[in-house]
């Protein structure tokens, strides 16, 4: 595998980010209150956004996003103001609604639970800028039901928000008007795909649908729709805030911005870190996250939740967090969500507790993902538990091609990545066990 | 018109087609399973894949970029895509399993897919035969599996309804039954359970699948996961011929099959047409097999001292003659029937117009709220339209009593209905006068004061023509045989069978359980002649020959314009 150099990647993107200030978890004591956060220059920039009609009029705000180069912390990392310029002319007679994807099931994701715990209201009031951005009428914040503590949390500071007026009917006393519905789910991983999201919240099987029609065009009941994550969102006041300059500023050229890191596994001291983006991976496992676990030595890590492609100690050198860099090295910038496994992690297993989720979350509608999840986790099954054969590790990687754009949806690429990199990079480990297995001359 | 290449083919086409459907329309076949041409697309199955591009075309000048030997250069997408939810563009490029192998490859894979949690129970599944997994997968699919492994367990024998039982491991989850209630029947009865491989299609808890449309999903179950509870494990698919026929539960006149073994109806399923009943068959349209079977008379009887006794037809012909050139032809009452066919009821006026009696009427059998403004008509007799526009009008059931009472009736002559059973009048009310019945079953309750019983050939027995209550005219064929001789009968069987070889159940040379019964249009001119009047033998066909010459109101309405779909009267210039 070639080495990315430090150099061309750019170790100091992230710039100087040991004296970096939080600005999505600032350390104020009890932020997640109105009032606090009131005090604290909340609801400024929605303030701004809804009376400063000439400055900030509807595109304007998007055209701020878009220079802000703001790209979704969901996932996939589409550009946002991009995103919200796909909604179609305002039709008086058509409404026009966010689903804000709070359905985090990514496993090793956990930081829209941070945000919704810490600081609520940066959430509602990004989502009510992008409301007045695309004239929204209504936004369903979709909390992924097991966050049933998060939920109750949410519900009981909108409630605080809808007695204040800042949300519902002529917000702040402008003309504007704009409901948040939170919608719970109701605990499964398909529901954080866009489309199935939005047939959850239409109270349906949560079926991902084609597309086209893209949820722009066709999406909550028909009526144009924008999905957004949630900390996606959260970015939208710090831009109007502090301007997109400034948000363009932090971290690499091409996907700038503060980001959530929620570095999880065998490092001392796991947990959701606030960082410009294009951290180097080596800096958030050693000084972040504090080192690995007993000082023992690296052996992989996932760099964005449990679909992305998983990285070897050795590919990691000067590899930043940003999908440019990640993409170079063989993975992806996911949700950020770190895993971090060191010596003594047994891959196989690893791989066998993946394909396990997949194919218990898989939803069932496309036949390859449905039938291939499962299949997938039998074989790997069996090489794990001493009784497969080398060929099991050839089916495994057809059943990658087999599965791999032949569903409506990603989570049959989502469940094949693993599975085909994972066996790539750590072909021996997988190999051994065959060969010590039951069967090993097959 | 805009152009699509399939194959290295070209084809014109208009509107919006999906490239699915304009390939199974063009006869170019690919293999699906989700996709029905009257539900939603939800391309869940992913066997229709196929490679899809357009040509490049130049920013500025819009047109199509051309490479040095001026073959438009094709930009191909990235995926493939399911041609069911492909919408077809002009100048789109697309190659099928035919001329792609990744095409084909992907093919086989999903078949591959499709069985590693399949039961392969065929030799015990009702559907083999003319299932499209297990067709597809001979055509299709890979040889072998690789799977070795427990396949997924789901529940079996499980009772949906009064009328369909699920086997979920049978289950594709290609969603078409859900599909079919939520935008079809709107029963909503149905739904998806479970998640991922253990899928498979439910009531909600303490629902019932009963609505009257459920026997649908059991046809467009591209698996044997669904299955009617009647008719499972009674016969192959290949034991059985099928006849295309309408159902005559209603005035609909929907088109069916009506599928035969041994010379007994076993099953009836839907045939489809556009114009009448789509693709769809009500549940009680397929329920009344067994009266094709069951208490089917055994030859003619005549009533000699106070019995009815088994005669040849030429006796019971000769007492009918007897018995009508006893009485006034005028005071004949004569019963045409909503039930028989036009022919027989043409035929029927015509002997009464003969015998200078007044025109038939017919008794009506409607129920008022039984339909449902689908596919339920009030209407429970698949004919009356045809006997209206025949002028054989309903029945007046006071004039009739009167006219019995008054002694003004001397005989009746009644056409396959039950006038006593339909309250029209009572056997005692006219023991005393010759009573002729044709009839198709044994507990016709006119028998008892009938004196002479002429067993007369049902739907599935005869050839004839119907006219639904919106005005549609459909000839059937003969879907079994009778005992007896009937040159036009064997004639109009034909070989129905859709692989044309013949078994030991086909109909064609397999004698047990035929009915001795004659189809009307054979009895009534042997009848008529017998009375010395001038009437010809002739075919069905012949007769509707003649009914579309001389009748305003079927003008047009022969055999050759009817087809195998039917024509609707209205549209061929006939006339009420």
């Amino acid at each position: 595998m070639k080495m990315p150099s430090p150099s061309r990647n750019g170790s100091t993107k992230a710039g100087d980010w040991r004296n970096y200030e939080r600005v999505l978890l600032p350390p104020v004591r009890d932020l997640h209150r109105l009032d606090v956060y009131v005090k604290h220059g909340g609801y400024k920039a929605l303030r701004a956004v809804l009376t400063h009609k000439r400055k900030w009029a509807p595109d304007k705000v998007t055209e701020a996003v878009k220079a802000s180069g703001l790209r979704g912390r969901g996932g996939a990392g589409f550009p946002t103001g991009l995103k919200w310029s796909f909604m179609p002319p305002v039709d008086p007679g058509t409404p026009r609604y966010i689903a804000c994807n709070g359905d985090e099931s990514e496993p090793g994701t956990f930081k829209d639970r941070q945000l919704m715990e810490y600081n609520p209201h940066l959430i509602f009031e990004g989502i009510l800028i992008a409301a007045r951005a695309m004239q929204i009428d209504a936004t369903y914040l979709y909390i992924r039901g097991e966050y049933v503590d998060w939920i109750r949390h949410m519900e009981h500071e909108l409630a605080n928000l809808y007695a204040e007026g800042y949300v519902g009917k002529r917000i702040l006393g402008t003309d504007f008007s704009s409901e948040i519905i939170i919608h719970k789910g109701a605990g499964a991983y398909i529901c954080g795909e866009e489309t199935s999201l939005l047939e959850s919240v239409e109270g349906k099987r949560a079926y991902p649908r084609i597309k086209p029609p893209f949820p722009a065009q066709k999406g909550l009941w028909g009526c144009p729709t924008t999905v957004n994550n949630v900390e996606t969102l959260a970015c939208a006041p710090l831009i109007i805030n502090r301007g997109a300059e400034w948000f363009a500023g932090i971290g690499p050229e091409k996907h700038p911005g503060p980001v959530l890191y929620g570095i999880s596994g065998h490092v001392e001291r796991p947990g959701v870190y606030e960082y410009p983006a294009g951290m180097l991976i080596t800096d958030l496992i050693e000084e972040v996250a504090g080192g690995m676990r007993g000082g023992k030595k690296l052996k992989a890590i996932v760099p964005g939740g449990a679909s992305v492609p998983v990285l070897r100690a050795d590919m990691i050198d000067g590899v930043t967090m940003d999908s440019e860099s990640l993409q170079q090295a063989g993975s992806m910038m996911g949700t950020a969500g770190m895993l971090v496994m060191d010596e003594d992690t047994d891959m196989v297993k690893f791989l066998r507790r993946v394909t396990r989720f997949y194919h218990h979350e898989s939803c069932g509608q496309c036949t390859p993902c449905r039938e291939g999840t499962g299949w997938m986790e039998n074989l790997v099954t069996r090489i794990d538990e001493g009784e497969g054969t080398l060929r099991d590790l050839d089916i495994l990687m057809d059943l990658c091609d087999q599965m791999e754009g032949r569903t409506v949806c990603a989570l049959a690429d989502a469940a094949a990545w693993p599975v085909r990199n994972t066996i790539q990079r750590f072909r021996e480990e997988f190999e051994a066990k065959c060969r010590q297995s039951v069967y090993a001359m097959a | 018109m805009p152009k699509i290449t399939i194959d290295n083919k070209e084809y014109a086409f208009q509107g919006q087609p999906k490239l699915l459907q304009f390939c199974l329309d063009l006869g170019v076949e690919l293999p699906h399973f989700c996709y029905h041409p009257a539900l939603s697309i939800p391309a869940n199955c992913r066997q229709c894949l196929v490679e899809v591009g357009m040509p490049v075309r130049d920013r500025e000048t819009g047109e199509i970029t051309r490479n040095d030997d001026g073959e438009p250069v094709i930009r191909w997408m990235p995926k493939m895509d399911t041609s069911c939810s492909v919408d077809m563009a002009d100048g789109m490029v697309v190659r099928t399993h035919r001329t792609s192998e990744q095409v084909e490859r992907a093919q086989k894979d999903n078949l591959e897919f499709l069985l590693i949690n399949h039961p392969l129970d065929c030799p015990i599944c009702d559907q083999a035969g003319h299932c499209p997994l297990q067709n597809q997968t001979y055509k299709y699919g890979p040889e072998g599996s690789r799977f070795e492994f427990l396949k997924v367990q789901k529940p079996k024998k499980v009772v949906l309804g009064p009328r369909v039982m699920l086997d979920g491991e049978r289950c594709i989850n290609c969603t078409r039954c859900t599909r079919f209630t939520d935008e079809v029947s709107k029963s909503h009865q149905l739904t998806i359970i479970e998640r991922g491989v253990k899928n498979y299609p439910m009531t909600a808890p303490g629902e019932v699948f009963d609505e009257p449309y459920s026997m649908n999903v059991i046809d467009i179950c591209p698996v044997g996961a669904l299955t009617s509870i009647d008719f499972r494990f009674r016969a192959r698919i290949w034991e059985m011929s099928s006849a295309p026929s309408i159902t005559v539960t209603n005035a609909k006149g929907a088109n069916c099959s009506y599928w035969v073994r041994d010379n007994l109806v076993l099953r009836i399923t839907p045939r489809a047409n556009p114009d009448i009943n789509e693709y769809w068959l009500p549940d009680e349209d397929r329920a009344v097999w067994p009266r094709f079977n069951e208490h089917r008379p055994e030859g003619p009887q005549v009533r000699m001292a106070e019995a009815l006794k088994s005669v040849d037809w030429d006796a019971a012909y000769a007492r009918v003659s007897e018995l009508l050139g006893s009485v006034e032809g005028s005071n004949i009452l004569f019963l045409g029937s909503p039930y028989a066919t036009v022919e027989d009821n043409y035929l029927l006026g015509k002997l009464a117009a003969s015998l200078g009696a007044s025109a038939p009427a017919y008794i009506p059998h409607v129920e008022p709220g039984a339909g449902d403004g689908w596919l339920i008509t009030d209407d429970k007799a698949p004919n009356a339209e045809g006997c209206r526009r025949l002028g054989i009008l309903p029945v007046d059931p006071e004039l009739v009593r009167a006219r019995l009472e008054a002694g003004e009736i001397e005989a009746v002559y009644v056409l396959e209905d039950d006038p006593v059973a339909s309250g029209l009048f009572r056997a005692v009310d006219v023991r005393d006068i010759p009573v002729i019945l044709h009839t198709y079953h044994t507990t016709n309750e006119t028998i008892a004061a009938a004196d002479v019983v002429l067993p007369a050939a049902m739907v599935v027995e005869t050839v004839g023509t119907y006219v639904s209550a919106d005005g549609y005219a459909q000839r059937v064929w003969p879907a079994k045989a009778i005992r007896g001789v009937n040159r036009t009968l064997r004639m109009e069987m034909g070989i129905s069978r859709p692989d044309s070889h013949g078994t030991p159940f086909d109909r064609w040379h397999n004698e047990s359980n035929q009915v001795n019964c004659k189809p009307s249009w054979e009895m009534l001119p042997v009848i008529a002649r017998s009375m010395g009047l001038q009437e010809e033998d002739a075919s069905p066909k012949a007769i509707m020959q003649e009914v579309a010459h001389t009748i305003g109101a079927f003008e047009g309405a022969d055999y050759e314009s009817m087809g195998a779909q039917g024509v609707r009267l209205a549209e061929i210039g006939a006339t009420v």
